[in-house]
């Protein structure tokens, strides 16, 4: 009952999604690429352009609905990183006020700022990336580089969720007899050694029996294939090399310097230099095409609804 | 999830106040020192603050600090001046007083390793700021003291000399690399 | 030339005295579907092993298994794989991979098949067996009978001439057990595979088979067409599997039909109707009278739900049980019946409504004391109840719980093992133990706790008749010493022999309640073979024992004589 409606709340989440279907290597290039520029440098614009299209991108894959519940905590949370900089750090030249003779300075505080909002960005990335990248998918690709690993990695996942069940169930059976039921410590910590000693047998019961069935479909013969669901286009391909093109070269910008960036003792002033604002729009673009990919499939699907 | 994270940054933030203890003074408030005047009657010692090995190796600075502010072009941050001793003053006392007289940045942190004052920065010049053998020490009278300089305790007429280091010292003419 | 030839098979595993199989012979044609049943241990699954060349045991074997001619032992590994499919018991422990359609493609993935053999296949067989809709899921997200499809799918991608089912329903509610039997005989019928399947649930899939198997220690004693099987020569009452075998079936043989034997209801309907005569139409009996007993468990108005976001799974259930009776709760499978355990045997608590125990509120009993001499839940699957290694060590450490002293315990699991039969299996693992062995001895270690009430979750899954009929007699014994019993079942023909009463549960509360022959005797459609049978011919036949009674009583029709 309890699992049919969390399946049944899975299912209606199933939005149309570009990501879904782009093809897992130019996904996962698209990611680490985004992931690095925005650990890589300190620099306000790029961490503001890689946050905001972090945060705007997250709330087309999971809802806005969603994604404002996430930042009524996600922003508070960067609040409080900013204003727990100065207290660990002095350096500055404009000084706010003293505490406990220490200054607090407006350059601390800035820096607490960026360095919150970078962490918040790489924050949004990687759970972005995890809602698009599932587990086959990870797999899938280095499934090709070492196949014996996906394949373990893949009964890894398989039996995790058993695991976890089987916890649950074997807890509860113990707790039915009223075995280390009290509610001291040491009951709790007994009861809990036993229901881990059962799991035990009883994974590795269940595990030659989940052998026999590997067996049984051939594992283990000469000349295994790996099968995997995607396929690469041609349109993944031009997204792989739109983001290989302005990925590398923001970052090569950010190597020769244009997104040199300091905070104390005083804040550099924003460069705008011709280099910078190439690496700006360049960055920029590479963040935004997801969400344009997006508005793109939700457009495409609207205009294909009112057609019919 | 989430709501723990947020907990414990809270925890956090407020542990952080509690022990470093709150006490809020505005820049003004600060920098409001008394400097005794100085009489016949008064003990004395001199203060410099100096930071010329920088100006010898200047492509190692920070290049957020290669401004005449920060390194002054003479190398002195401040002259050579005459304070008033107070009973039990050590060198941190002075030199505290005579920064916040003349409103010159500084950043210290209490090091339980030497049981002292450790001196970070003084005018946004920290250690490692110049090269990673870079950081502040102090003579008494043309002598290296081995110890922290809230422990030295002055006597009158103390010459105390603050100087920036690019080279672990040796470029100041400390010699205790020399002596192991 | 059969498909499978089996001659003079006689199998001894390595250390064992007994042979697991003695001098078998049997011939399977290709397109046969043939059923093989007998009680657990009668060397059932020593020979579906025997089959396949990768799960032969180490044994001494004497005589031969042919597959198309070749020697089993001698058949190249490729070929044993992909022509002699084998589905296990367990849906769970078969899945391997997280994704359905990983699954699906493993068998082929491990024969090297290139991607568009596999992707083509794999479409092919989603279509066969409607998986597309979940195609995309992960294997955990799935419910017990969609595993079990999904493992019958992942192999038949491979092609087999031949289909190796031990058990495989034995785990699943019924609807999710006749749905899996109706894909096992689209196979068989629309693609002509040769299906061999051990079952004790015969109900159902008795009338599919084009040959029944009945082993017995270790030998076949029948092996027939199905509608054989009720011949008068055969005295199948002192047979172990005999209240396992389909209840026209049974009927038939209790009546002393000869000749061909109705085998569905349909057909049992058709034969009582033209052989008996219809004058007496119920047996009057007088349901027991509760009203003066004691309430041991009350519940009024009860609420329940997982967490806050999650619908209710008990929502204003009302229910009284007695003391000392015997009460089965039934319903649909995912309605909530183990969840309504839980809350009985007090590990989940009502949100909202009152729950008494012997008239007292169960927040009332503190921590320990509602599991001392009182309240006691055995699990569905036993398992999860056994920690140590052999079953005596672990009924003494449940003795200790008790306060008793040295040989006062051993004195306690002493009398327990005497009571339920189980002394031989003392020194045995408990995952040794074949399914009733099992839960008979759960059942010891949770009298060794004296409850006054025993909660049970379905204690005859997976069980053949002959486990569940001890089961049953184990449970009246309770019942004679005092105890009050409640199960919850999917077993209708269970509740219908050895309740005093049952329940309906649907919708998050007990829709229907009464005296279980006007329980049975009322309901249209959720009701025993039986019942089902000799309507409206008899008013309340619910069990074989009682349509053969009305039978008799009738007596047989002039016309026909």
């Amino acid at each position: 009952m309890r699992l049919g409606t969390r399946r049944r709340m899975r299912l209606g989440d199933a939005k149309m999604r570009y990501f879904d279907r782009l093809h897992p290597l130019s996904a996962l290039v698209y990611f680490l690429m985004i992931i690095l520029i925005a650990m890589i440098t300190m620099h306000p614009v790029i961490t503001a352009v890689c946050y905001l299209t972090a945060v705007i991108f997250c709330g087309m894959l999971i809802g806005f609905g969603k994604l404002l519940s996430s930042l009524a905590y996600s922003i508070p949370l960067m609040i409080l990183i900013a204003l727990t900089n100065p207290i660990f750090v002095h350096k500055g030249e404009t000084i706010l006020f003293f505490l406990n003779d220490n200054p607090v300075t407006a350059e601390a505080i800035l820096y607490g700022a960026n360095a919150s909002m970078m962490l918040m960005a790489v924050f949004y990335w990687c759970r972005n990336y995890s809602t698009i990248m599932t587990s086959d998918k990870f797999i899938y690709l280095f499934g090709r580089v070492i196949p014996k690993l996906s394949l373990v990695l893949s009964l890894t996942l398989a039996f995790i969720p058993k695991l976890k069940r089987r916890y649950k169930e074997i807890d509860e059976a113990q707790k039915g007899l009223g075995i280390y039921a009290g509610k001291n410590f040491t009951d709790r910590i007994l009861g809990k050694f036993r229901v881990l000693s059962i799991l035990l047998t009883d994974s590795l019961e269940n595990a030659l029996e989940t052998a026999d069935s590997m067996k049984a479909r051939g594992y283990g013969l000469k000349g295994r294939a790996s099968y995997a669901i995607y396929r690469f286009t041609l349109s993944d391909l031009a997204f792989l090399i739109a983001t290989a093109v302005f990925g590398v070269g923001t970052l090569t910008f950010i190597a020769l310097g244009a997104a040199d960036f300091g905070f104390y003792p005083s804040i550099t002033p924003i460069n705008l230099s011709i280099q910078s604002c190439v690496m700006y729009c360049a960055l920029a673009i590479l963040g935004f095409v997801s969400v344009f990919c997006e508005i793109k499939e939700n457009l495409i699907w609207r205009y294909w609804k009112s057609k019919t | 999830m989430k709501k723990d994270l947020f907990a414990i940054c809270i925890v956090i933030f407020i542990l952080a106040l509690v022990f470093s203890g709150v006490k809020i003074q505005s820049v003004d408030e600060y920098y409001l020192v008394h400097i005794d005047d100085i009489t016949p009657e008064s003990q004395t010692v001199f203060l410099t603050i100096r930071c010329d090995t920088i100006l010898d190796n200047w492509q190692q600075l920070d290049p957020a600090l290669r401004y005449e502010k920060y390194v002054p072009s003479d190398g002195v941050i401040l002259k050579r001046h005459e304070y008033v001793l107070r009973d039990g003053d050590t060198v941190y006392d002075i030199l505290d007083r005579a920064i916040r007289h003349n409103k010159i940045q500084m950043e210290c942190a209490y090091s339980v390793n030497y049981a002292s004052v450790y001196v970070k920065g003084i005018n946004h010049l920290y250690e490692f700021s110049c090269g990673e053998l870079s950081g502040w020490m102090y003579t008494v009278n043309g002598i290296f003291p081995n110890y922290g300089c809230s422990k030295y305790v002055l006597r009158d007429g103390d010459e105390i000399v603050w100087s920036y280091t690019c080279d672990l010292g040796r470029d100041v003419g400390c010699d205790w690399g020399m002596q192991k | 030339m059969a498909l499978l030839e089996i001659q003079n098979l006689s199998f001894t595993y390595k250390g064992a005295d007994e042979a697991a199989l003695k001098n078998i012979n049997l011939s399977i044609e290709s397109g046969d579907f043939v059923l093989i049943c007998g009680e657990s241990g009668c060397g059932k699954t020593t020979l579906f092993r025997l089959l396949k060349k990768q799960f032969r045991p180490n044994g001494e074997l004497e005589g031969s298994i042919k597959f198309n001619g070749v020697p089993i032992s001698e058949l190249d590994e490729r070929a044993s794989v992909t022509e002699i499919g084998y589905v296990m018991q367990d849906p769970d422990n078969q899945t391997v991979t997280d994704k359905v359609w990983h699954e699906i493609a493993f068998g082929l993935e491990s024969l090297g098949e290139n991607s568009d053999t596999i992707r083509r296949k794999v479409a092919e067989i989603c279509g066969f067996f409607g998986i597309g809709e979940w195609y995309h899921k992960r294997t955990s997200e799935l419910s017990g009978g969609q595993k079990q499809i999904l493992a019958l799918a992942s192999i038949m991608v491979m092609d087999p001439s031949v289909l190796l089912l031990d058990e495989p329903t034995a785990q699943l509610d019924p609807i999710a057990a006749s749905e899996f039997l109706s894909s096992l005989r689209k196979i068989n019928e629309e693609l002509g595979v040769t299906v061999i399947i051990a079952e004790h649930r015969l109900e159902e899939v008795f009338s599919m088979a084009t040959k029944a198997v009945l082993m017995d220690k270790a030998k076949i004693f029948f092996s027939d067409t199905p509608k054989r099987a009720g011949q008068r020569s055969l005295s199948l009452y002192e047979h172990k599997i005999y209240k396992g075998l389909p209840s026209s079936l049974r009927l038939f043989h209790a009546l002393g039909g000869e000749g061909d034997a109705p085998l569905t209801v349909k057909e049992g309907k058709k034969f009582i109707s033209e052989n008996y005569r219809d004058e007496i139409k119920r047996i009057e009996q007088v349901p027991i009278d509760f009203s003066d007993k004691n309430k041991a468990i009350e519940i009024n108005e009860g609420y329940f739900r997982y967490e806050r976001e999650l619908p209710d799974v008990l929502s204003g259930l009302d229910l009284t049980v007695y003391e000392n009776e015997f009460l089965c709760i039934l319903g649909a499978n995912g309605a909530g019946k183990t969840t309504l355990l839980k809350v009985l045997s007090g590990v989940k608590r009502l949100y909202r409504g009152k729950y008494r125990l012997w008239g007292k509120k169960i927040r009332e009993y503190s921590g320990v004391s509602l599991y001392r001499n009182n309240i006691a839940c055995l699990p569905q699957n036993p398992k999860n109840l056994f920690v140590k290694e052999t079953v005596y060590s672990d009924l003494l450490e449940v003795a200790k719980l008790l306060p008793y002293n040295k040989e006062e315990r051993a004195a306690a699991v002493e009398e327990v093992c005497l009571k339920l039969g189980i002394k031989e299996l003392c020194n045995k693992h408990p995952y040794d133990l074949s399914g009733g062995e099992r839960q008979k001895a759960a059942m010891a270690k949770i009298l060794l706790v004296k409850p006054e009430i025993l909660l049970l979750d379905e204690p005859t899954k997976g069980l053949d008749a002959y486990s569940k009929s001890e089961i049953a007699a184990i449970l009246k014994a309770l019942q004679a010493e005092g105890k009050t019993i409640v199960t919850v079942t999917h077993d209708i023909e269970f509740a219908a022999e050895y309740s005093d009463r049952c329940a309906m549960f649907f919708d998050g509360k007990i829709v229907s309640i009464a005296d279980k022959v006007e329980f049975f005797a009322t309901n249209g459609y959720y009701t025993t073979a039986a019942s089902r049978m000799t309507r409206p011919m008899f008013e309340n036949a619910v069990t074989v024992e009682a349509a053969e009674e009305l039978c008799r009583l009738n007596g047989k029709r002039k016309d026909n004589d």
